[in-house]
């Protein structure tokens, strides 16, 4: 079989991520996880299986949460992306994270970033049991059984706290 | 139920503000949860090139030709290693753990023989994945195919394909654990009830979120070879590495980086992972590797895999008689090395009676080739496999019987002052009070009954087990001709500057050792916790050990060995303390980071551990750096045990089973953090509820995988998973000092038993017919369907 | 695995959309919300020359409401309409159909026009516009046409739509004087599901005068089911269930395959016939 399109496509591109203005040429078909993972060196995002289902690569999009590795680097051209390393303000953990630590949500820690994200997409006054149902649902977790997240959700709802 | 943490380890009452059972939150969750984990990918690909697989599309074949000229020509492509290229670099590797039998003892890493789709048969290495794997498809590989065999019936037929045809056979070997099979015939032959069946549990994927991954550089100048690897086993890596390329094992260096999880899979050096160390030897340069997840779900070793006919026989008054499990186990297309082959097979084998007293048992054990991904080491290594069918029996012999399963098990459980106590088997159980966890679990299940409404059933269900923990004495090792070494060393020292790092063969794979052992470090020396930085993982300062972290060995076995160096660097500080102050060892009291002698003289923690590395004030037979190493090669096998009880909802217009609540007593020995504990137990259970109704493996008669993406292999999610109600015992263990057991594999074991009893219990009209797993929606409606329970 | 290489264009206007299409025809690949035609890229089963994406195309997300119909663009987002007051007034089985499809976060991407051209026979949304009898809208360059969406699916993945045609809006009927009710059986909540059934009944002096009715999962495509709606006229709906799940279980040829036996999805259909007929039944009643 040869080659019919030369592999070499790019495109320049401007995002803003994580608040701060990123240009970088990119190849047409680099996922928008592998442009935040190795050019923007923005690694919290993790990818588990490039088919949307893990969530492990979840992160914001214009605010809302979507799968990085069903998205295009071209496609975030002009738009604002939001990754885990944006979350802790001040360095301080959000009262999400800070949650999930005492509540023992993760263990390996890889599908962790992606709910984060998830959970930091909902807006204050979405009820908690959508949280903790279809938001979650979206989430592969291996490790720990879901229980510590889910007690980490309903702590932060309860707290009255957006993620 | 409540979390109880009440024994330690001489029967005293811990110390008030002890860190032994203390609910420390992790130390590496800040880090992980501001996405700064450090996983293989993560790496910065600065003069990094990237690999990718060629792999076979077809189940059974020799390649007759290979050409790569499309391939190199393509832009970006510096390297191509075809099979016979790969074969003359890579030497096989030897298995360490062989089944009476088995005639292929090593497992060669390149082959032009293919036996599993998927097979790695080239490495493509270019400047970036993508181009790698553009290169990969250019690729022209010939290959004659052959027929393939799929399963343990097929592989088992007369007539059927053979994996090795040299062999003769599919079959790998065989072997009989307990008591001859003659005098189990003869029990059988005249009890008065013999319950008899045969089970299913199919192959499962380990699924871990990040799949496998490896960077390695070879630098020509000193013929050395680094290594960074998601990996459980770094100096087992490390050695089969060494081997394969005919490097000398100290010109390697294996170093695990944070590890999304493992569960097993990650125990041995695979076929692909060797290509890229030999691309990266041919090279002179840095090659990464990153499974996919299609990869994965295809070609990295695969668990259980077993068919059993299982038999139970009891007098009428329900005394357990006998007992024999006739397991036949999916090896694969060969055994693969670190994780065991036929080991799982074999366990399963060991451990079939569970927390019982029989007068007979026995298992036979025959593993199978077939044109499949090996199969290996997967949580629970077997014994959840055998669980299922023995707690099966019990509740179908209940059943039979019209009693109380829970009565039933009660009867012929081993009680606390029958232990120390030899399985037929001979597994030499240690202490404990198995009834215990019984009656726990039963107690908060008799609260837990849901009533049946309508076209949905409800049933509560109970499955009883021991298992292995703190895998093993090195002894038993030789005794049984496994080459992996056992024993586990923790070295701690207190640097110059004061602080204290703990090294460990143990590995970090999410499961939170890290913690652990910096509770017991900072118990033990007494210090606070924040002085302590448990570094794990390196070859290059981790003390050697072949299982790092498997075989739930991790907590005892390296916080054991840790318990007793700890304790002896502790009086070593307050020796040297003593001397510089002039006191009696026994007066001088540390409080605040200082030494205080009786007369008010004090001296801060900082100032001896630089005397102490000066040399100063030792005593003079004693050793001088501030360290201790303790190798630990524990005596027995430590075994840890447990009930669980689930409660479930099957419709029985949809099939559909649904796990409602769930429980268990447990004792693992001395809790370090029952945080972790807790979550370990969950974890375990979720995979336990995935495999009773979920996960399952399949291939199409031609050996081509239908359950290759998560469309078809379906992961348990949180709507799947219940919280868990937990109590641990905590008998503390006497053969491990500090008093733990582990308990890494223990959730996983009973849940397809218990939740199997479960729907029996709820639909009793197809109680017997739940042999197979997973308990799928489909086959549970088909039962009920020929039960005339469907519309 | 990382998609193979391809072109990438992203046009701004209908005309630019389908003068690619018309010069590139089958080579090219529409990128819309991209939940299905991604995962295919990056597993290299979809190997297009080129992609056209449809995010940046203007009018083409367009919602409007009428007396009869819910107009929808084809890159309107599935999360747009969830959240949507209107659609959840005008024509709420719809919002009741895409509650059901994978999760929030893959209905923040995917788009109605992405869903309906998949053409996957377990999608819920290609259901619904067989059952309510929506109208496809296809442009080209050469000209447009209207499509029945019952004529719209071919059989798996596979539409009337042709490689130089754009669907550019969907039409749903509203049905007034309908009730009408979606329901599935899925492993999981997001998960694809066994079975799919949409159910619009006009009960006229206490018994069926209008039935459509259209199942998901069931077969090669979605189907409609007129034996099941034959057996509910001129019925009472609690007297037809039974003869309306056999009718229904009769008239479908199911796939056997991992997931399921064709008995198992007969099954599965004739539950949610019954639980479908009975929501309807009390939807009817309350509305006296």
């Amino acid at each position: 079989m040869t080659q019919t399109v030369p592999n070499t496509t790019t495109r320049t591109i401007t995002a803003t991520v994580n608040g701060e203005q990123v240009t970088a040429e990119v190849a047409v078909r680099t996922l928008l996880s592998d442009f935040l993972r190795h050019t923007c060196e923005l690694t919290g995002t993790h990818v588990g299986c490039e088919q949307g289902v893990c969530g492990a690569c979840t992160v914001l999009v214009d605010g809302e949460a979507v799968r990085s590795c069903l998205m295009l680097a071209v496609q975030v051209d002009g738009r604002t992306v939001e990754t885990v390393e944006s979350l802790a303000e001040e360095g301080e953990l959000s009262t999400f994270q800070a949650a999930m630590k005492s509540h023992h949500g993760l263990q390996c820690g890889f599908c962790t970033p992606g709910i984060l994200m998830s959970v930091a997409a909902e807006r204050r006054g979405d009820p908690v049991e959508r949280v903790e149902g279809e938001v979650l649902g979206g989430h592969i977790c291996r490790c720990t059984g879901y229980a510590g997240i889910r007690a980490a959700i309903r702590e932060t709802w309860s707290k009255g706290a957006q993620a | 139920m409540t979390v109880t943490t009440g024994a330690s380890v001489d029967g005293e009452p811990r110390p008030e503000g002890s860190l032994i059972g203390a609910r420390v939150h992790r130390v590496q969750d800040d880090r992980l949860l501001r996405g700064n984990g450090r996983y293989v990918d993560d790496l910065s690909d600065t003069g990094t090139l990237h690999a990718a697989v060629v792999r076979s599309g077809t189940a059974s074949g020799e390649v007759t030709g290979f050409d790569a000229s499309a391939a190199l020509a393509l832009d970006g492509v510096h390297l191509v290693l075809g099979p016979a290229e790969l074969a003359s670099q890579l030497r096989p590797v030897p298995h360490p753990w062989l089944i009476p039998g088995q005639q292929v003892t090593e497992v060669p890493l390149a082959d032009t023989t293919i036996r599993y789709v998927g097979q790695p048969l080239a490495v493509v290495v270019a400047t970036s994945r993508a181009v790698a794997e553009d290169a990969a498809e250019l690729v022209e590989i010939e290959v004659k195919e052959r027929d393939a065999v799929v399963g343990i019936a097929a592989a088992r037929a007369a007539d059927a394909p053979l994996v090795y045809p040299e062999l003769g056979t599919n079959k790998v070997g065989a072997i009989h654990f307990g008591d001859p099979a003659e005098e189990l015939e003869a029990v059988f032959a005249t009890a008065a009830l013999v319950v008899d069946h045969e089970f299913e549990v199919p192959r499962v994927g380990h699924n871990s979120l990040e799949p496998r991954g490896i960077v390695a550089e070879y630098i020509p100048a000193t013929d050395r070879l680094e290594i960074v690897s998601s990996t459980q086993v770094p100096h087992l890596i490390r050695q089969e590495v060494a081997h394969a390329l005919g490097m000398r094992v100290d010109r390697v260096r294996v170093v695990a980086p944070d590890v999304g999880g493992a569960f097993g899979q990650k125990t041995s050096l695979f076929p692909d992972e060797a290509m890229v160390c030999a691309a990266a030897r041919a090279l002179g340069r840095r090659v990464k590797w990153i499974e996919d997840r299609s990869e994965s779900m295809v070609a990295a070793y695969q668990g259980r895999g077993q068919r059993t006919r299982g038999r139970l026989a009891l007098d009428a008054d329900g005394r357990f008689l006998a007992l024999h499990l006739d397991i036949h186990g999916d090896l694969g297309a060969f055994p693969s090395t670190g994780t065991g082959g036929a080991g799982p097979f074999q366990v399963s084998g060991l451990m079939i009676e569970g927390p019982y007293r029989f007068e007979r048992a026995a298992s036979t054990i025959t593993a199978w080739y077939t044109n499949a991904v090996p199969t290996g080491a997967f949580r629970g290594y077997g014994m959840q496999e055998s669980c299922f069918v023995r707690e099966r029996l019990v509740d179908m012999a209940a059943r039979r019987l019209g009693v109380d399963p829970v009565e039933l098990r009660r009867k012929n459980m081993l009680g606390p002052a029958d232990l120390p106590f030899v399985t037929r088997t001979q597994m030499p159980y240690d202490n404990g009070d198995y009834p215990a966890a019984l009656n726990g679990a039963a107690r908060y299940g008799k609260e837990r009954a849901r009533p049946s409404e309508g076209r949905i059933r409800r049933g509560i269900g109970y499955a009883s087990m021991t298992e292995i923990t703190g895998y093993a004495p090195t002894a038993l090792q030789e005794m049984f001709g496994i080459h992996w070494s056992t024993y586990d060393s923790t070295r701690i020292r207190v640097n110059e500057d004061g602080t204290v790092t703990v090294h460990s063969g143990i590995t970090g794979i999410g499961q939170g050792i890290e913690t652990s052992l910096a509770q017991i470090a900072a118990e033990r020396l007494g210090v606070p916790m924040e002085w302590i930085s448990v570094d794990l993982g390196d070859t290059a300062v981790s003390p050697y050990s072949n299982m790092a972290s498997q075989a739930s060995r991790g907590l005892p076995v390296g916080g054991g060995a840790l318990w007793r160096a700890a304790d002896r660097l502790r009086l070593r500080m307050r020796g040297l303390a003593a001397s510089y102050l002039k006191a009696d060892p026994e007066s001088i009291t540390f409080e605040d980071g200082t030494f205080r002698a009786p007369d008010g003289s004090s001296v801060s923690w900082r100032e001896i551990a630089h005397r102490g590395w000066m040399g100063w004030g030792r005593d003079p037979e004693g050793p001088i750096a501030l360290e201790e190493l303790e190798e630990f090669d524990p005596p027995s096998i430590t075994y840890g045990y447990a009930t669980h009880g689930a409660q479930v909802a099957v419709d029985l217009d949809t099939g559909k089973v649904t796990v409602e609540d769930y429980w268990l007593s447990h004792d693992a020995g001395v809790v370090v953090n029952p945080l972790i504990a807790e979550g370990q137990m969950v974890g375990g259970v979720a995979m336990g509820i995935g495999a009773a109704l979920l996960e399952q493996v399949a291939y199409s008669p031609y050996g081509q995988p239908i359950t290759a993406t998560y469309l078809d292999y379906l992961l348990p999610l949180s709507e799947d998973v219940p919280d868990v109600a937990q109590e641990h015992l905590e008998t503390p263990s006497e053969l491990i000092p500090g008093g733990f057991k582990g308990l890494g594999e223990s959730g996983i074991i009973p849940p397809p038993a218990a939740i199997a009893n479960a729907v029996a219990a709820a639909v009793p009209e197809i109680a017997d017919r739940l042999t197979a797993l997973p308990m799928s929606p489909s086959a549970v409606w088909t039962l009920l369907d020929e039960a005339g329970l469907t519309r | 695995m990382k998609p193979p290489p391809f072109d990438y264009y992203d046009p701004t206007s209908v005309d630019d959309v389908l003068a690619l299409l018309a010069e590139h025809t089958d080579g090219a690949s529409l990128l819309a919300g991209g939940q299905s035609l991604l995962p295919l890229l990056n597993m290299r089963l979809a190997r297009p020359e080129v992609l056209v994406d449809l995010n940046r195309v203007e009018g083409l997300d367009t919602i409007t409401v009428t007396a009869d119909a819910v107009e929808l663009g084809a890159t309107v987002r599935l999360a747009s309409l969830e959240r949507d007051p209107r659609i959840a007034d005008s024509l709420p089985v719809l919002v009741e159909a895409i509650s059901r499809v994978a999760h929030p976060q893959i209905r923040a991407r995917t788009t109605i026009g992405g869903t309906l051209c998949h053409a996957d026979p377990a999608a819920e949304v290609p259901a619904l516009a067989v059952g309510l009898g929506a109208q496809l809208h296809l442009r080209s360059r050469t000209g447009a046409r209207v499509v029945p969406a019952e004529e719209f699916f071919e059989t798996i993945f596979t539409t009337v739509r042709q490689p130089d045609e754009l669907l550019v809006r969907a039409d749903f009927p509203r049905r007034p004087g309908m009730v009408t009710a979606y329901d599935e059986i899925s492993r999981r909540h997001g998960d694809f599901p066994f079975a799919g059934l949409f159910l619009g009944v006009s009960v006229v002096d206490g018994v069926v005068a209008e039935a459509r009715a259209a199942a998901a999962g069931v077969a090669s495509r979605p189907v409609r089911l007129t034996g099941l709606e034959g057996a509910l006229l001129g019925r009472r709906l609690a007297d037809a269930v039974a003869d309306a799940a056999e009718a229904a279980s009769a008239e479908i040829d199911p796939p056997s395959d991992h997931h399921g036996s064709a008995a198992f999805r007969r099954g599965l259909l004739r539950t949610l016939v019954r639980r479908l007929c009975a929501r309807l039944d009390a939807s009817t009643q309350e509305s006296r």
